[in-house]
């Protein structure tokens, strides 16, 4: 294209690369550095007077030192007389940090659009904004592409059987974007969502044992012990499960969704020896499921949407799905109560101060980092509830971005060993991959395939060793996205579906 | 609570130099304020202020450590930033060691002009006020206050010069010492110094090809039978003062220092230092030095912390900065 250039930050060379390709085009000459001192050196090495320049930055590990990069870049861009400087960011960083979650926390993304207003900048292309209300931090033009029907299309083109699929939102937060990939594809949609259950000794399901007029308390002894010596991992779920012990989850209605009409107790009279028929079903635990409670046994006849019915939880310690009888960490855990000042889970109970769900109600995905730093806290055990019918059905669990494993491999081993899912796609648009995140989700059993862009780099040796990873390339989108800019064409034939 | 109890010094301190933060706020008589800054797993920085700073006078010190320049400076931004959001009556960005500060000026085509962009970064983070010490470039300090300059918000740039001055009045005899400056730009620096104390003063001239790269040397002046020493605002990687010591002893100086505010010493600095004729580097403590003052017995620290403190103080409480300039609190 005539009197453009398109700089590659230090971040993405590769998917600057291929950009250009799709244009024609060379990425332009710039020489990146850092200075011995830690600073961050940048040469521009062509000319850019009059010209439409392009600067391609994504997110890196060092991501303050990316970002400093990317200002310097249109600051040197605009000191050299730019035409116009757009900032192609496929990862907009900090779009997490778009709001203020607690007191006197930062709203860094919009401190972030203004500095780029002020480095120089007077568009922005981006991909699927963590918060698409962020579009307003900006005093210029925001362009926020979407994945969207790219990911559609390699979902029609590889998941067998796709038109059985369930889309899954694996937090409450997430259903917008995942609602919209599900009536694109004209699927049916799911939800997992996580409930903190702090420091009580009572579970759900030992409550519901008293429901069931069953006094479990002559075992709780026995199933500490059998799991302590068991070394109490959460995949010594089956171990448990032969003692007996294993109770099914419940289910308020049975796999077709109809309420089954049920008493109590005579809704089971095969299993009055529990213990053996519940040994029976370890593995596929609540397969017996559909007991009605009470409470459900109420509302039941008259509440006919049966979607809303198919509600299925499971109890989740250390971010895994375990046992119903699986001892409660608040019980085995010396005492919760010191625990709270402890100096070490300070930073993290400190983080939520205000609690996200209590005052969020804005219902982003921004609280799901949080999520994940509580879903690891032994300390805490959670309720995980999935909403809707994914039996013996393909799983796509979705949502914007994947940075910790915890809460895709909750969601995953929920649909899996709760809801009998067949299998189980996760699939996002940025591919973080904080820490060894990609290594754990690999490793995890429920999990099939883990589909991205390439938004955001991926460390080469870490794809390698992960063959569930599949990511699209998304140059073709950015590209075209700057072609019609650059001529002033319309963007929004990028926003439709392909027909294919 | 009176109202003018509403509105009283909030020292926050950043991650890079708590050390520092400590000094300031034990000369001040306060604690620093609780804050929790931690990283993300992807690295992103997050920050809360764990006190209210509502109507409060903040001053959030943050150095730049090498090596992590980026992560500092964003980390200062968001603070400020949070403070801001956090209805804070005024903040003043503390920055001992101004980050980018040597890349001021379009030097060669299309460079850019950093130190004006991290200029402009502050004031739109939301900062009121910068604080810093020996700012090291001429058109960041000329333009200070002026329309046309780097910021539009006012700028303290405070002078390590006197803390010197007692160093060398208390180690050395004035008489005995001629004053060097390494270079053609720090000749007012080395003069100043060199007025106040009576001596004699002498300048190498240097080429300078590249950026960290030194070319020939030469002396103007005489050092002969005397104590030189040196005196920069910064020292990166020590070449510069290296070489400039190797020529002062080639032209007879008895022994060689060098004082430096910023002691940067990035790269091979420290072995540099220990291989070379220097008998000491003097530097303030404006830059942490973590463990190379173990690594190279040849460097002093002078504390800068009364200097900073008094500034703070002044600052909140409206009165002169200017006797700063030329006296250090002790």
């Amino acid at each position: 294209m005539r009197g453009t250039l398109i700089f590659a930050g230090s971040s993405c060379p590769a998917l600057t690369g291929k950009i250009c390709e799709n244009l024609g085009m060379a990425p332009a000459d710039a020489e990146l550095s850092q200075f011995s001192n830690g600073e961050t050196s940048v040469r521009i090495l062509t000319s850019v007077r009059e010209k439409d320049v392009f600067v391609v930055q994504s997110g890196s590990p060092k991501i303050n030192d990316t970002i400093m990069e990317l200002l310097i870049m249109i600051s040197a861009c605009k000191g050299g007389s730019a035409n116009k400087i757009t900032a192609v960011l496929p990862y907009f960083p900090y779009s997490r940090q778009s709001k203020k979650k607690s007191h006197r926390g930062a709203i860094t993304a919009r401190m972030l659009a203004n500095l780029l207003g002020v480095a120089g900048v007077k568009h922005v292309i981006t991909v699927d904004l963590h918060a698409s209300q962020m579009q307003g931090f900006f005093k210029c033009p925001v362009d926020n592409l979407h994945a969207e029907p790219l990911i559609a299309r390699w979902i029609r083109h590889n998941v067998p059987n796709w038109k059985e699929a369930v889309v899954v939102s694996k937090n409450a937060g997430g259903t917008k974007r995942v609602t919209s990939l599900a009536d694109a594809l004209k699927l049916n949609f799911g939800m997992v969502t996580t409930d903190k259950k702090r420091g009580t000794n009572m579970t759900a399901s030992m409550i519901m044992n008293h429901l069931d007029g069953i006094d479990s308390h002559p075992y709780l002894d026995s199933i500490s012990n059998q799991v302590r010596n068991n070394s109490s991992g959460p995949e010594n779920g089956t171990a448990v499960a032969e003692n007996g012990q294993v109770r099914p989850s419940r289910t308020v209605t049975d796999a077709q969704g109809s309420p089954r009409r049920a008493n109590g107790p005579p809704a089971r009279p095969s299993n009055p020896p529990r213990s053996h028929a519940r040994a029976q079903a370890a593995l596929s635990q609540s397969s017996t499921l559909s007991e009605l409670d009470e409470e459900a046994e109420l509302d039941g006849p008259e509440y006919n949407d049966q979607r809303a019915h198919e509600v299925t939880h499971g109890r989740l310690v250390q971010g895994h799905i375990v046992p119903d009888d699986f001892p409660s960490p608040a019980t085995s855990a010396a005492d919760a109560s010191v625990a709270e000042e402890d100096p070490m889970t300070m930073s993290h109970a400190s983080s939520f101060f205000a609690q996200p769900h209590a005052l969020g109600g804005s219902g982003d995905a921004a609280s799901s980092d949080e999520e994940d730093e509580i879903l690891k806290n032994p300390k805490i055990e959670h309720m995980i509830t999935l909403v809707g019918d994914v039996k013996n059905r393909t799983v796509l669990i979705v949502d914007d971005m994947i940075d910790k494993p915890g809460s895709w491999i909750a969601a995953a081993e929920t649909v899996v060993k709760r809801g009998f899912a067949r299998k189980v796609y996760c699939i996002a648009t940025h591919a973080v991959f904080g820490a060894d995140c990609l290594e754990q989700m690999q490793a995890c059993d429920c999990i099939d395939a883990i589909v991205v862009t390439n938004s955001y780099p991926i460390q080469e040796d870490k794809a390698r060793n992960a063959s569930k990873l599949v990511v699209l390339d998304l140059s073709f989108l950015l590209a075209e996205a700057i072609r019609r800019n650059h001529y002033g064409e319309s963007m929004s034939p990028l926003f439709l579906h392909m027909g294919d | 609570m009176s109202a003018e109890m509403a509105n009283e010094i909030k020292l926050i301190s950043g991650r890079s130099h708590p050390d520092l933060s400590d000094k300031i706020a034990k000369r001040l008589g306060i604690e620093v304020a609780r804050t929790i800054s931690l990283n993300y797993s992807n690295q992103e920085t997050s920050f809360t202020v764990g006190e209210s700073v509502r109507d409060e006078d903040v001053f959030v010190m943050q150095s730049t450590a090498t090596g992590d320049v980026n992560e500092g400076l964003m980390e200062l931004l968001i603070i400020i930033s949070a403070c801001r959001t956090a209805s804070a009556r005024r903040i003043t960005a503390v920055i001992p060691n101004f980050p980018y500060a040597r890349q001021d000026k379009k030097d060669k085509s299309r460079a850019p002009i950093s130190a004006r962009l991290v200029a402009n970064m502050l004031q739109t983070a939301g900062a009121n006020h910068i604080v810093t010490v020996d700012l090291h470039a001429s058109q960041v300090r000329s333009h200070l206050r002026g329309r046309d300059g780097f910021f539009n918000i006012p700028v303290d740039n405070l002078y390590a010069e006197p803390s010197f001055l007692r160093y060398i009045r208390e180690n050395f005899d004035p008489e005995d010492c001629v004053i060097v400056s390494p270079d053609a730009g720090g000749a007012k620096r080395a003069t100043s110094i060199a007025d106040h104390l009576n001596t004699a003063f002498a300048l190498i001239h240097k080429e300078r090809p590249r950026p960290n790269v030194v070319g020939r040397m030469v002396l103007v002046g005489s050092v002969a039978d005397k104590v030189a020493i040196l005196v920069d605002d910064m020292a990166d990687t020590c070449g510069t003062l290296v070489k400039a010591a190797a020529v002062l002893k080639e032209n007879g100086a008895k022994s060689v220092l060098a004082l430096v505010t910023h002691g940067i010493l990035s790269g091979k600095a420290i072995e540099t230092l220990n291989g070379s004729v220097l008998s000491a580097l003097v530097v303030t403590n404006t830059v942490p030095l973590g463990d190379k003052v173990e690594r190279c017995p040849k460097i002093r620290v002078i504390d800068i912390s009364p200097t900073i403190a008094e500034a703070i103080r002044r600052t909140h409480n409206g009165e002169s900065v200017s006797y700063l300039f030329t006296h250090a609190p002790v």
